[in-house]
């Protein structure tokens, strides 16, 4: 455990500890682009640079490992100096197309600039042209001339992902990131590679020009493209969700995720949502209020009896299974609960890195919830039940991601067999909405919607937070099950203590301060 | 708000006051009758009154040599303007050298306060407040302005030419 | 007075093949030193005080101790990627006694302990390939290489790669990256390549001219080695003697030679009429040296490095008064700005930036402030790299400016040379 000193600070740190990671561990801030915790150290970008005492040189932080008694600074002139020369390499031949630029607003370049920058640019040649707009693949756009060269997408491709498609080509100013002839940029984790660029060289083909990045909020929750449940951030604003970001989680994903988790803000989309209740009669539907389609279907559950029975997904919260397994167990007295496993060859599957089969953000949390109230069904139970009619009345609540659902039509066409069938879920189905029987759609809320807790594949307990509110008048599956028993929603007070949350902010953000300092500041009168 | 009252004497003798309004109004009369040129007013609509062109009016997007937008849709504009008049939908352009372009640009022109910060935004000259002014409707729906009427309005004759060329500039390598 | 040690027997050519190089005492040394203990070498190797020939001038037995004790395998890497502009030592070395090199070579490995050995030639050198392949076939035929060398049980194999033609390669781990199949970029250090270099094992690499010279060591002892040049910069070394001279090629010379001596005695002096105006005394990455400073100048690492400049690898160029100093120094900016690898930021865009600039003076577009600005970027790009090319490309630029700034300054305000009097466009029709 060496101890060293950074910035007039003494500090203890692991062996093998670099100065750029003990930095990081204690709040310092330092400029780099290359270096990337997920990644291995290149020491390409030179802007790391540390003045060690007793080393006329100074040194770049990221590949200096912490030796006993050493006396780090980065906040002298002469290391200020280095930074502010390495910061104009750098923009010597960038195009500083900002204001067309889909990074701008949280780029790198940007935010370094404002802080350690130089302000008087010397640069009077002509800038370095290189390719534009270049087809990496299904999901990025490469754009040379932006790109700064700090290798940190190579090394995904070559250390993470393992597909080794991009390589540095030509020498010099004339260098720029590529693939090789006839192989595209392809992999299941292509658009991480968007996510580490610290400019706006690669940018990914959903997001681009959708939005500026300064109208988004952003918001922390738990992806449930799969059951391995990364953390990610979504950004949204009031015309809805826009993208999808991992976020760092040492236990679950690390720094990555991938590429079929980022579409998971599209079925949250209104879009893609059934926004109003649905009652169908012999293939004639009438629109109403959600509230009030669940109180209407409430005296006919309660007559059901036995006939009544419940399938769920593993798409929601472990407080929603609570809710509706004790509303079926308790109130309605019956055990005909179904577990709807929608890809059964592949759900044990996993491709080594982060995806797996099983399509479910909770399946553990709904096994664990049926074992409580010891249901145990088997799904040949439910058929030979629908095919018998000893089911009449069945309640379904359906997948909240359809596209992860194969068999969804299949199952539709088996579950209309029940003389009333009370589907729930958020997305809209044309299939859904064609059914002639006696139906009731009740349209729920997305994962962004609501709070809850998810528990993954490990067993991991997740909180979800709601983000925003996209389709005002769903429910979520616990109210629902509240209004559907007959019951009025419990109404929610938070409790105090939770009205202050933390902000989320990056550990490299420019603070207010420094932005304080270098901002344009326009006074009428004076130009 | 108080209201002083003047009592005094004087001022209950108001009628020679307005004998002496009457007065400069009958000459004011007499005066527009007899020589007209020297009228203030105008006889709107007939007679329309021509500003300066630094007049901050209506909005105007300029084109290139080739007639289409110069506008790149960075949005600055919108996010600059106060009102949140200006609503833009960007899209991939199929030429590579122009990247991003507006597939509409709208100002919602009964929004608009007509401070003239779109204009000071713009990185490259592509949204003009020009001297006309006048904006008759008959309806809400024609008050926002779509990129039709903003660039190529019938009295714009085309659209107007800005005056930074971008081939000549990525020429001369800026 | 030039001292013939590894040059002895170069003027003959029989010298090429085993045969004639066996006759002048060939691979005697090898079957010595397979007889002594490897440490025994590298101990009289450290006390011969032999010093890198490349260019860094680093003590060679301190770099073989270096090695991890027990980490094998262990590769020996003779760095003949001679791309240093002026040098051309190391070719007429390969061509002239690749069995010289070879027998060094094998001693060298034997002493830190090497099965595995690569020459790395520059991949210009089409010539100096095929006779190092002949000799190395040569070699394996008579057992010299291969299984159980000359019977001591020391079994050693040896190829030879050609480079594709990137200066950058001549860097040691840029050309440890090259033979691994990499794009030819220098890695970070630390680790340093005698820990982990090629495949990640530990790795010494060697000039061409400090693995000959091994041989000698051992024929003649350290002592006798000694003999030539100074305390700190013993032996003898090849300089490449290039530019405006009478009778340039290489001259081997002990260490700590007079470099007025060196131009006017081996050179045979400047052509008639013409007066020396400037010296690069080591390769186009060392710091140029005017007239006055050549005369006290001896060509030592301690001497050169004391007036600001360095050995490099011994490649004189001597510049006369008919040269224009402007045009020389565009031509050392546009190699260098061919030649980064474009790994690092500082060098990638400095070496582009300073090209720009002396070009846009060479065009008679400067501005005054051009030439402070020069000064100013060379000044940032040196020590801030990975490598030192990004120095080699700044020292340069700051001695031309500060030592010629005259020059420099006539032509930004004439638009022409100050003193061939043309412009650029006439300069080079």
């Amino acid at each position: 455990m060496p101890k060293c000193t950074i910035n007039g600070k003494e500090i203890e740190v692991k062996n093998g500890t670099t100065i750029i990671e003990a930095m990081y561990e204690n709040k310092q801030s330092i400029a780099h682009y290359c270096y990337h915790p997920g990644l291995s150290v290149a020491g390409v970008c030179r802007l790391c640079m540390v003045e060690i005492e007793g080393n006329p040189r100074v040194q770049i932080a990221c590949n200096t490992t912490i030796a006993e008694g050493m006396k780090i600074n980065n906040t002298s002139a002469k290391v200020k100096d280095a930074v502010k020369w390495g910061l104009d390499f750098h923009l010597i031949n960038h195009p500083l197309d900002c204001p067309i630029c889909d990074q701008a607003g949280e780029c790198g370049l940007q935010d370094q600039y404002m802080e350690f920058g130089k302000y008087d640019p010397e640069m009077a040649e002509k800038k370095q042209k290189k390719h534009k707009v270049v087809d990496l693949g299904p999901t990025v756009v490469l754009d040379s001339e932006r790109c700064i060269l700090c290798s940190r997408c190579v090394r995904f491709t070559d250390e993470v992902s393992k597909t080794h498609e991009l390589g540095l080509f030509n020498r010099g100013d004339r260098t720029e990131i590529g693939t090789v002839e006839g192989i595209q940029l392809n992999n299941k984790y292509s658009l991480n590679v968007v996510d580490i660029c610290p400019v706006g060289a690669l940018t990914s083909k959903d997001f681009r020009f959708r939005q500026r990045v300064w109208y988004l909020k952003d918001s922390e929750t738990i992806c449930t493209g799969c059951s391995t449940g990364c953390s990610v951030k979504v950004y949204f604003n009031k015309e809805g969700m826009f993208r999808v970001k991992p976020v760092y989680n040492e236990q679950v994903n690390g720094h990555w995720m991938c590429d079929e988790g980022r579409g998971i803000y599209k079925f949250t989309n209104k879009e893609a949502r059934l926004l109003k209740a649905k009652k169908g009669q012999g293939g004639t539907w009438t629109e109403l209020a959600p509230g009030a389609a669940a109180k209407e279907v409430a005296p006919l559950l309660k007559k059901a009896g036995d006939s009544l029975a419940l399938v769920l997904t593993a798409q929601y919260t472990v407080e929603e299974y609570e809710t509706i397994l004790s509303t079926f167990v308790n109130t309605f007295k019956t055990k005909k609960i179904f577990f709807w496993i929608n890809n059964k060859e592949s759900f044990d599957s996993f491709d080594g890195l982060l995806l797996r089969g099983d399509k479910n953000p909770n399946t553990k949390g709904l096994l664990k919830t049926l074992q409580k109230y010891n249901v145990t069904t088997s799904w040949a139970e439910l058929k030979s039940g629908l095919d018998s009619g000893a089911i009449k009345t069945l309640v379904v609540a359906g997948p909240e991601n359809q596209a992860v659902f194969p068999d969804l039509h299949e199952r539709i066409a088996e579950f209309s067999k029940a003389q009333n069938l009370i589907w729930m879920q958020a997305g809209s189905n044309e299939k859904l909405e064609s059914l002639t029987g006696n139906v009731t759609l009740i349209p729920l809320k997305t994962f962004v919607e609501k709070n809850g807790t998810f528990i993954n594949h490990q067993g991991l307990e997740q909180k979800i937070k709601r983000v925003t509110t996209i389709v005002s008048e769903a429910l979520t599956l616990d109210q629902a099950a509240h209004l559907i028993s007959g019951e009025e929603i419990p109404v929610f007070v938070p409790p105090t203590t939770e009205t202050l949350v933390e902000t989320n902010r990056r550990p490299d953000e420019v603070m207010l301060e420094h932005r304080k300092k270098n901002e344009f500041v326009f006074r009428r009168g004076t130009l | 708000m108080s209201v002083v009252q003047n009592n005094s004497e004087k001022n209950k003798w108001y009628l020679i006051g307005i004998l002496g309004g009457m007065v400069i109004t009958m000459k004011h009369l007499l005066k527009n009758l007899f020589n007209k040129k020297k009228m203030d007013t105008l006889n709107y609509p007939e007679e329309k009154y021509e500003y300066s062109n630094r007049f901050k009016g209506n909005h105007v997007l300029t084109v290139k040599k080739d007639g289409s937008l110069r506008c790149t849709a960075c949005m600055l504009c919108a996010t600059n303007c106060p009102a949140e008049c200006i609503k833009i939908t960007a899209a991939e352009h199929n030429d590579p050298t122009v990247e991003k372009f507006p597939i509409s640009y709208e100002i919602d022109i009964l929004r608009c306060i007509f401070c003239g910060f779109c204009e000071e935004a713009c990185p490259v000259d592509a949204i003009r407040m020009g001297p006309e002014w006048q904006t008759p409707a008959v309806n809400g729906s024609k008050f926002i302005y779509d990129i039709n009427h903003l660039a190529y309005r019938p009295n714009l004759k085309g659209g107007i030419l800005s005056h930074v060329d971008d081939e000549e500039r990525h020429k001369s390598g800026i | 007075m030039e001292t013939k040690l590894l040059t002895e027997f170069y003027h003959l050519d029989e010298f090429v093949g085993l045969e004639g190089y066996k006759k002048h005492g060939g691979y005697v040394e090898l079957a010595k030193a397979l007889k002594m203990q490897p440490q025994q070498i590298i101990d009289e190797v450290k006390a011969s005080g032999l010093r890198g020939r490349g260019g860094a001038g680093f003590p060679t037995g301190t770099k073989w101790s270096f090695l991890p004790k027990n980490d094998e395998p262990r590769y020996l890497l003779c760095n003949a990627d001679e791309g240093e502009p002026g040098t051309f030592k190391d070719r007429l070395m390969m061509e002239r006694a690749p069995h010289q090199l070879i027998e060094g070579m094998i001693i060298s490995a034997f002493a830190i302990g090497s099965k595995k050995s690569y020459i790395y030639v520059r991949g210009e050198y089409r010539y100096p390939i095929s006779v190092l392949e002949k000799a190395l076939r040569e070699a394996y035929d008579a057992g010299l290489l291969g299984k159980n060398i000359l019977g001591s049980g020391f079994d050693h194999d040896m190829d030879v790669y050609s480079g594709a033609g990137a200066y950058i390669c001549g860097e040691e781990t840029g050309m440890i990256s090259s033979l691994e199949g990499l794009k030819g970029q220098p890695k970070l250090k630390p680790p340093f390549p005698a820990i982990q270099g090629y495949l990640r094992k530990p790795t010494i690499v060697n000039n061409v001219e400090t693995l000959a010279a091994v041989k000698y060591i051992l024929r003649d002892g350290a002592q006798a080695y000694r003999k030539y040049g100074t305390e700190k910069s013993p032996g003898t070394k090849l300089f490449s003697l290039s530019g405006n001279v009478m009778k340039p090629g290489n001259y081997e010379v002990p260490l700590a030679y007079s470099l007025i001596d060196l131009i006017n005695k081996e050179g045979g002096g400047m052509k008639p009429g013409r007066k020396l105006k400037a010296v690069i005394p080591g390769g186009s990455s060392a710091p140029v040296l005017t007239a006055a400073e050549v005369e006290k100048a001896t060509m030592d690492y301690e001497c050169l490095a004391g007036i600001g400049t360095m050995l490099g690898s011994g490649a004189v160029i001597v510049i006369d008064d008919s040269q224009c100093m402007v045009d020389m120094l565009g031509v050392l900016t546009h190699f260098y700005h061919h030649e980064s690898c474009g790994q690092c930021t500082p060098c990638r865009e400095g070496t582009g930036w300073l090209n720009k600039i002396v070009h846009s003076i060479l065009e008679g577009k400067g501005r005054l402030q051009d030439i402070e600005l020069l000064e100013k970027v060379a000044d940032n790009m040196k020590g801030k790299t990975i490598c030192a090319l990004s120095d080699a490309a700044a020292l340069p630029v700051l001695s031309f400016v500060s030592k010629f700034r005259d020059e420099f300054e006539f032509y930004v305000r004439e638009g022409r040379s100050k003193v061939k009097g043309t412009t650029y466009a006439e300069m080079h029709h």
